[in-house]
C-alpha cells in the first residue's frame, strides 16, 4: 500500500487534521479525541501490529506538545506515522496501552519526560526519573548544573 | 510441642514483597525487579529501571550531528557498532547520502563481530546464572580474539566509535581479514562445544525447558524483538524481514524456536552466532575495493524533516527517531531500545514460576540496563 491508499482508509473513520508523505511515510495529524478509534482501526483492521515506540516532541515555539505514533506492520511491511498536538500548559491524552501493550511503558517514560498526562493509565508511576524532577526533556527545562568548562 | 503445630496448613502463607536488586548480581547491570511473593512462587512484578539513567537525548540535543556518535555506543556496550550504524543509517537518510560499497561491507563485518561477541558474552553470563562457572572461560577465550581484530580497527575494546555519517573511519587494517578467516576456520566447532557444555546439559534443560512461555501475540503486542520473539517462532528479523544496507545481498537464514520457553530463545542464540559467522564468510569473500568514506559536507545541516530507522541488533529492533529543524544539532532524537520493550514484557512471562527461574528467564531476555535506562 502506498501512503494515499493508507490515507483514505483512515479517513474513512475520521477525518485528519493535517496529513503529509516524509520520506516515502505517511503522516497523519489527527484530533486526541480520535487517538483510540484510529489505533484500534489500523490494528484490527489493517494489519498494523506493531508499534514501534511513542514519543513526544516540545515545540515550545507554537506552544504545543506533539505526540508521536510509530506504527509498522509486520504483513504488509508498511509504516505510519500517527501525530496529536496537545495544548503546553495541560497535555492530556487517552492511553492506548490495552490496544498495544508495548504503550504502556513507552507512555509511562513519555509522561515524565514531557509533563503528559495518559488518561486511564493502569500504572501512571514514573518509570526512570526521580521524584522531583518534572518534565527534563521539555525544551525550558533548566540545566543550570550544565556549564562549559573554562577556557585556560 | 504438640504434633499438629507442624501441619502444613499451620504455617503461615502471607504474600510478601521482595525487592530483587538494584545491585543483584543476576540483573547484570543496576535494575531493580519488585516482587510479589507467596513463597517461592512469584505472584507479581514490578521492574524498576532508571538507576543509571544518563539523559542521553537530552545530551544529544545540543550537540552537533557528528559530536553524537561516541555517545549511541554508550547505550549497548556489547554491540557498540548497531548503534552506531543506526544513527548513522537516519542521518545519511535525513541528508541523502549513498555509502560506498567497500563501507557498507566493513559495517557489516563489524556488526556481525559485534553480534557474535554480544552472544558471547551473554552466553558466559547465562552460565553463571544458573550456576554454571565453566563457560565463562571457554566463551571469553573465543571472545578476546573477537576484541583484538575489532580493537585493531577501532581502537576501542568495547565502546567503538567505529562508524561515521558517510562511512567509517579507517579502512581494515593490515592482518584483518587473515586473523578474522582463521578465528572463522573453527569457530563453528566451538559452538558445538558451547551447545555440548551449557544447552544440551541435562541439568540445563531441566531447569530451561517449559520455563518462562513467551506467546507468540504477547510477544508482538509487546514489541520484543531479536532472538526473545525468535524463540516464540516469529520469523522477524530485521535484516531479513526489511532489509537494510547490503544484507540483502548475503545468504543466511533466520533462526527461530518452537515453543517459545527459555531454552528456545537460547537456542536461537547459539544457532544465530553460526548465521553470523556465515555471512561474515561471504562478506569477506564479496568485499570490493574502494573508498571507504562519501563525501559528507563539512557542516551537517540537514533540511527540517524527519526520520526513523532500525536495525536489527542483537538484542532485536535498534531504532533512532530523529526530528531536524535545518539547524546543526537536532531538535529532538529518540533511541528505540530493545531491551526497554523487552524488559516491559517480562511480567506476562514470569508469574508462576519460582524466584530461582525468574533468574533463568531475565537472563534468556539478554537485558543491557544502560540500553533500557539510556
Amino acid at each position: 500500500m502506498n501512503y494515499q491508499e493508507i490515507l483514505e482508509k483512515i479517513k474513512t473513520k475520521v477525518e485528519p487534521v493535517y496529513a503529509k508523505e516524509d520520506l516515502g511515510v505517511l503522516n497523519a495529524e489527527i484530533k486526541s479525541s480520535d487517538i483510540r478509534t484510529v489505533l484500534n482501526y489500523l490494528k484490527s483492521e489493517m494489519s498494523f501490529d506493531w508499534l514501534n515506540f511513542i514519543t513526544a516532541i516540545d515545540w515550545i515555539a507554537n506552544n504545543c506538545i506533539e505526540v508521536v505514533y510509530q506504527l509498522f506492520s509486520n504483513i504488509t511491511k508498511d509504516r505510519v506515522v500517527i501525530r496529536v498536538k496537545l495544548d503546553r500548559n495541560k497535555p492530556e491524552i487517552e492511553t492506548v496501552s490495552d490496544i498495544y501493550r508495548t504503550a504502556e511503558w513507552h507512555e509511562r517514560e513519555t509522561a515524565e519526560m514531557f509533563g503528559i498526562k495518559f488518561s486511564n493509565h493502569p500504572y501512571p508511576n514514573k518509570l526512570l526519573t526521580i521524584d522531583g524532577m518534572d518534565s527534563p526533556l521539555r525544551k525550558d527545562f533548566k540545566c543550570d548544573d550544565m556549564k562549559p568548562l573554562p577556557k585556560d | 510441642m504438640t504434633q499438629e503445630k507442624f501441619e502444613l496448613e499451620k504455617i503461615a502463607t502471607d504474600e510478601y514483597i521482595l525487592s530483587m536488586g538494584p545491585q543483584h548480581p543476576s540483573t547484570h547491570g543496576v535494575l531493580r525487579v519488585i516482587l510479589r511473593m507467596d513463597g517461592e512462587y512469584v505472584i507479581d512484578l514490578q521492574p524498576d529501571p532508571g538507576y543509571i539513567h544518563s539523559s542521553i537525548e537530552k545530551i544529544c540535543e545540543r550537540r552537533n550531528y557528528d559530536q553524537i556518535m561516541p555517545y549511541t555506543d554508550r547505550m549497548d556496550y556489547l554491540s557498540a557498532v548497531n548503534y552506531n550504524w543506526v544513527y548513522a543509517l537516519a542521518v545519511e537518510k535525513l541528508l541523502g547520502i549513498k555509502v560506498p560499497e567497500r563501507a557498507e561491507y566493513i559495517r557489516v563485518i563489524l556488526a556481525e563481530i559485534n553480534r557474535i561477541m554480544s552472544h558471547l558474552l551473554w552466553f558466559s553470563a547465562f552460565g553463571i546464572d544458573m550456576g554454571a562457572l565453566t563457560p565463562i572461560w571457554y566463551a571469553f577465550r573465543e571472545r578476546e580474539n573477537l576484541i583484538t581484530l575489532i580493537e585493531a580497527q577501532t581502537g576501542g575494546r568495547l565502546t567503538h566509535n567505529a562508524l561515521r555519517i558517510g562511512g567509517v573511519k579507517n579502512d581494515l587494517p593490515k592482518g584483518f581479514i587473515e586473523g578474522l578467516k582463521k578465528f572463522l576456520s573453527n569457530f563453528e566447532d566451538y559452538i558445538d562445544e558451547y551447545e555440548a557444555l551449557l544447552i544440551n546439559n541435562v541439568i540445563f534443560t531441566a531447569r530451561t525447558k517449559g520455563i518462562g512461555i513467551l506467546k507468540k501475540e504477547i510477544a508482538i503486542s509487546y514489541g520484543m524483538s531479536g532472538p526473545t520473539i525468535r524463540g516464540s517462532n516469529v520469523s522477524i528479523d530485521l535484516r531479513k524481514t526489511s532489509p537494510y544496507s547490503i544484507y540483502d545481498k548475503f545468504d543466511f537464514k533466520v533462526c527461530v524456536g518452537q515453543n517459545g520457553d527459555t531454552w528456545d530463545r537460547c537456542k536461537v542464540r547459539m544457532d544465530e552466532m553460526r548465521q553470523s559467522a556465515n555471512i561474515l564468510r561471504q562478506a569477506i569473500e564479496g568485499m570490493p575495493s574502494g573508498d571507504v568514506m562519501a563525501k559528507v559536507p563539512r557542516v551537517i545541516k540537514p533540511a527540517p524533516g524527519e526520520v526513523y530507522e532500525k536495525v536489527e541488533g542483537p538484542r532485536g529492533e535498534t531504532g533512532v527517531y530523529i526530528v531536524s529543524d535545518g539547524t546543526e544539532k537536532p531538535y529532538r532524537i529518540k533511541f528505540r531500545s530493545p531491551s526497554f520493550s523487552n524488559l516491559s514484557g517480562l511480567r506476562e512471562i514470569c508469574i508462576g514460576y519460582k524466584i530461582a527461574d525468574l533468574v533463568a528467564i531475565m537472563g534468556s531476555l539478554d537485558l543491557v540496563i544502560p540500553e533500557i535506562d539510556r
